[in-house]
């Protein structure tokens, strides 16, 4: 890496303003357009066997062309596994995460970053904690406590283990954010009257609105493919989720791939068409705005 | 200013709208109906695909029923093997547990549970309906555990409802092309593999990521094999010696094998998948494997003719009867299990099975129209017969699936020489059944 | 009305309420169960600290972990470096020559990745790395034969690890880049104009501004790296032989299939002891940095 940083900038040195008008510039595109293709080509293969028949992928392999292009796997694959059921699942568990984990992670936050409460950094690095112990070692025992409240097999028992497990990584990174909040917006408020909750509401959230929408996308993305707990705690059709349903397809000795590939790119789009939506608040990103 | 009080109802509020959207929980079991026959729920799972043999079968074994109990609900779900095989404690062990479930035979599965409670003895019904007598001795032994979960002998924790065995696929075209005919003895079967290498075609399909290896060196070593071994090595009835014959000659066969190039040195990390469709592309004259790819075989394979031999020269093969219909200790509607397994055990279910490329346990070969779907049949009772199932390698020891895969790849790769493998699985081989017989 | 720091630790007691619930009963849980032996049904028998004892004279146990910084190099070093050099290309090279919009869609690709079911990815990758794959007859077209990459222990930890780099570019791409819109435009063509070049622009107000996101990055990615395990699962399920193995597999592996939860727990155990010790680290070098 080093090398190519250091290769780079000898020949931008010689001549800064070759990126304004030379050809360097459309090298540079080249570069990055080839680097993305090759993260796609991946995807590619994935959508080319979603639309084969399966005597065509057994017969050509999978990186052959489909001989030609069946909606039937993706027929298959969404009345087979009740797909709107798990769709809906889904968007209510990784919603629900999505939305309580930002709220807990500002709470937390607001109080270590600019509450600056004694021994913060220890009190970050114990809610991180939640994102370092390995799930495997959690099962057991969240098993065991939510057969007892009764929420075994239910959403609510994984919505509420995940608010936790995101809320880690909310706490910290906003709390690194808040860390630099400028002190003056605080004054501020604080000579108009304000107290710690309005401040909060009136104040620290409204700056930091691209963050919070930031760690939205985040907390729904990866909640939306969870797959280790969810496959504990939730045992049936009326709770499962989409990477659920996916797993269904496997079975003992067979996989079915062109299924596989269908159900992969179904179970794919709502985060990708999620993702897209949103993006455009990704541009606004990780910022404590207003600084000027 | 606003009081920590306003925060906390606030969060409050957010909750109870988070446990309106998620409906509270998500298990409302309306089968509450015990004894009787007319009413209730079935709430039946499998991990059986929808179409193949079993999946056929039972869904009319679903439909008989519905109109045997018109005033029962069945709730079916097709479930993911991984879910099951990993969470079936827990499952069992909460009232979220399913009245009548598949599950995987064996000792570190059903055994398991039903040393620790969590499945129902079935021994009153087994008698009763009589379902003793459609299932030879060696299908039977898979569904019965002792107390400390061994298989073989004791209670009936399970019903199996088809069986299952190893065998070779053949591509006949190739066949015929290379002019190789089909091996009636272990030498007649490396002589028409050499037929192949010399053509530079690789004779053996193999997949070192998944079963297929572990399943060939199992075979291997059966063909020097009798009764007491299997007995000793699945049952724990004596010492296993993995330092000599059979199962030495098991290791050393398959890793001479991968070195005069019957195996590919490159099938180290192929999966399963990988081997059959190869199988199906028409690149592989034979696989040796089991009896769960046949029906998809059959559907698939279009471009040329195939069929199947036992392996050449083997008296024991390995093969079991197929996963078991178990009722959990928590079914709240054991009569309605029952009455369903009872249906999947009528010829006219099994029939279907057949007709399907499955192995059903009771064939009435008379109702099988395929010749081939004959063959596979009739070969499965002449091994049940002879008493020639020996179940698979990876049964022993939970866990030991892994150390074979580990094994067979080394054996494909040569990273190891046999003598190491069989050092490595016997190690783990003797701390499993020590932990077993320790309890 | 109270000022002072004290009222702000009412804002951590949500957090602290959940992360005690879902977050340290059950690691305490997990503690207990690693000092016993148990199948995962009936009663777990105390065995004080044999599983430890036991887990210390296991070879697998200590290959996983030499594995594990195979996976930080994969995870945290490499695309923390192609994400700077890349954020700031897209930032400074492509966003202002040839448009917000080519730089968006950029971004968008290399976090698509991301979006992917971990599971999925596996499957994917399977594939492409067949010794019948994608890559291969890329391998045969230019003359450098073929090779059974995830078959051959020398071969398949450098495999699994380009996957994950493959996986994880995408996050600290758009971290970063979130990050840079904090930066003042005319900043760069300043320093465009005074003659610094490419490489200088890096230096001199890339990388000092995005410092924060780097050290969340870095930490997150560490994190994950240390108990990486769907990736495993899916592509070589520890193999061949022990090759690829992780800590977090060598758990799962003895909590579900070798049904040893009391093992499967001191594996955990000692896991979440190193990534706490690692995340300390972290926080201690952060925080030293941020106070200077």
């Amino acid at each position: 890496m080093t090398t190519l940083t250091l290769t780079r900038s000898r020949v931008s040195r010689k001549d800064p303003d070759r990126y304004k008008q030379g050809t360097a510039r459309w090298v540079v595109l080249a570069l990055v357009v080839l680097t993305a293709a090759l993260v796609l080509v991946p995807f590619l293969i994935m959508v080319m066997n979603a639309f084969k028949s399966p005597a065509d992928y057994s017969g050509n392999g999978p990186l052959a062309w489909p001989e030609s292009f069946q909606l039937d796997g993706l027929k298959n694959y969404w009345q087979q596994v009740h797909f709107e059921g798990k769709l809906l699942n889904s968007i209510i568990i990784s919603g629900s995460v999505a939305m309580l984990g930002v709220v807990l992670s500002l709470l937390n936050a607001y109080a270590l970053g600019v509450g600056r409460v004694r021994g913060r950094i220890w009190i970050t690095g114990l809610f991180l904690l939640a994102n370092m112990i390995s799930q495997e070692a959690l099962v057991y025992p969240l098993y065991s406590m939510a057969k007892s409240f009764g929420l075994y097999n239910s959403r609510l028992s994984v919505i509420i283990i995940f608010t936790v497990i995101q809320s880690a990584f909310g706490t910290y990174l906003l709390a690194s954010v808040l860390g630099t909040f400028p002190k003056a917006l605080l004054e501020a408020a604080a000579l108009d009257g304000a107290g710690r909750w309005t401040t909060l509401w009136r104040v620290v959230v409204p700056t930091v609105r691209p963050t919070l929408s930031v760690l939205l996308i985040f907390f729904f993305i990866w909640t939306w493919n969870e797959f280790f707990i969810p496959l504990v705690m939730l045992i049936d059709n009326s709770t499962q989720t989409v990477p659920l349903a996916l797993a269904s397809l496997q079975g003992d000795r067979l996989m079915d791939a062109t299924t596989t590939n269908a159900g992969a790119l179904i179970s794919l789009l709502p985060t990708v068409v999620f993702f897209l939506i949103f993006q455009r608040t990704l541009t606004r990103g990780v910022t404590v705005g207003a600084v000027k | 200013m606003r009081s920590p009080r306003t925060m906390i109802s606030m969060g409050a509020a957010i909750v109870s709208l988070a446990l309106v959207l998620a409906g509270c929980s998500g298990g409302d079991d309306s089968g509450g109906d015990a004894g009787g026959t007319g009413t209730g729920t079935l709430k039946l799972w499998h991990y059986e695909s929808a179409n193949g043999a079993m999946g056929k079968a039972w869904d009319r074994a679903i439909e008989v029923f519905k109109t045997e109990h018109p005033g029962v609900t069945v709730e079916f779900e097709r479930k993911a093997f991984e879910q099951i095989q990993q969470n079936a404690s827990m499952i069992l062990a909460s009232d979220q547990a399913p009245d009548l479930m598949e599950y995987n035979k064996g000792n570190a599965t059903a055994g398991l549970l039903s040393s620790k409670g969590l499945l129902t003895d079935l021994s009153d019904e087994v008698a009763s309906r009589g379902w003793d007598k459609a299932l030879s001795p060696s299908l039977q032994t898979t569904a019965k555990y002792d107390e400390k979960g061994v298989m073989g002998t004791g209670n009936w924790f399970g019903i199996p409802n088809y069986g299952e065995y190893v065998m070779v696929y053949y591509n006949k075209a190739l066949f015929q092309q290379y002019g190789v005919t089909v091996p009636k003895t272990l030498d007649e079967f490396t002589a028409a593999m050499d037929k192949f290498v010399a053509k530079k075609v690789t004779p053996l399909g193999m997949a070192g990521a998944e079963y297929p290896a572990g399943q060939l060196y199992y075979e291997l070593a059966l063909s020097k094999a009798d009764r007491s071994f299997v007995d000793n090595y699945q049952l724990y009835k004596g010492s296993v010696d993995f330092t000599a014959d059979p199962l030495k000659y098991g290791a050393d066969t398959f890793r001479d094998w991968v070195q005069k190039g019957y195996i590919s040195k490159q099938s180290a990390s192929l999966k399963a998948e990988d081997m059959g469709t190869a199988f199906i592309a028409g690149k592989t004259p034979m696989i040796v494997s089991g009896s769960w790819w046949y029906g998809r075989f059959a559907s698939e394979i279009k471009k040329f003719e195939w069929g199947t031999f036992l392996f050449p020269g083997n008296k024991l093969n390995a093969g079991s009867s197929g996963n078991l219909w178990v009722v959990p200790e928590q079914s709240k509607n054991k009569k309605l299990a029952y009455d369903f397994i009872d249906i999947t055990m009528r010829p006219e279910i099994q029939t279907i099975m057949a007709n399907n490329g499955g192995v059903p346990v009771k064939a009435d070969l008379a109702k099988v129209t395929d010749p081939k779907n004959k063959e596979l049949i009739a070969n499965f009772e002449a091994i049940t017969q002879a008493d020639g199932l020996a179940f698979y390698p990876d049964w022993p020891v939970p866990g030991y699936y892994d150390v074979l895969v580990a094994g067979g790849q080394s054996l494909i790769n040569g990273s190891k020489n046999p003598d190491q493998v069989l050092t490595d699985l016997g190690k783990a081989y003797d701390q499993g059944v020590q932990e077993i017989k320790n309890g | 009305m109270t000022r002072g720091k004290a009222g702000f630790w009412w804002y951590l007691l949500p957090g602290a309420v959940a992360f005690t619930a879902i977050v340290a009963v059950p690691f305490g849980a997990n503690l207990y169960l690693s000092l016993t032996k148990w199948s995962g049904i009936g009663d777990p028998r105390w065995i004080g600290l044999d599983n430890y004892t036991r887990l210390l004279r296991d070879d697998v146990f200590w290959t996983s972990f030499r594995n594990t910084a195979a996976m930080v190099i994969a995870m945290v070093v490499i695309p923390t470096l192609i994400g700077l050099v890349l954020s700031a290309t897209l930032f400074d090279v492509i966003g202002r020559r040839f448009g917000q919009k080519t730089a968006s869609f950029l971004r968008a690709t290399f976090y698509l990745p991301q979006v992917l079911p971990v599971v999925v990815a596996g499957i994917l990758w399977g594939w492409l790395l067949r010794p019948d794959g994608a890559v291969n007859a890329v391998g045969r077209a230019i003359g450098l034969g073929e090779h059974d990459w995830l078959g051959d222990p020398k071969t398949a930890l450098p495999m699994v690890m380009l996957v994950l780099i493959w996986v994880q570019i995408g996050y600290p791409v758009v971290i970063f880049m979130a990050a840079l819109q904090r930066v003042d435009p005319d900043l760069y063509e300043a320093a465009e104009i005074d003659g610094a070049g490419w490489f200088r622009r890096f230096q001199a107000i890339t990388l000092p501004q995005i410092r924060p996101e780097t050290f969340v990055v870095a930490l997150t990615c560490t994190i994950a790296a240390l108990k990486v395990f769907g990736p495993i699962w899916a592509l070589t399920r520890g193999g061949p032989n022990n090759a690829t193995t992780v800590p977090s597999y060598f758990a799962y592996n003895a909590f579900f299939n070798k049904l040893q939860v009391g093992y499967g727990a001191a594996v955990a155990t000692a896991l979440t002891l190193v990534i706490v010790v690692v995340s300390i680290g972290f926080l201690k070098v952060q925080g030293r940095v941020e106070e200077s």
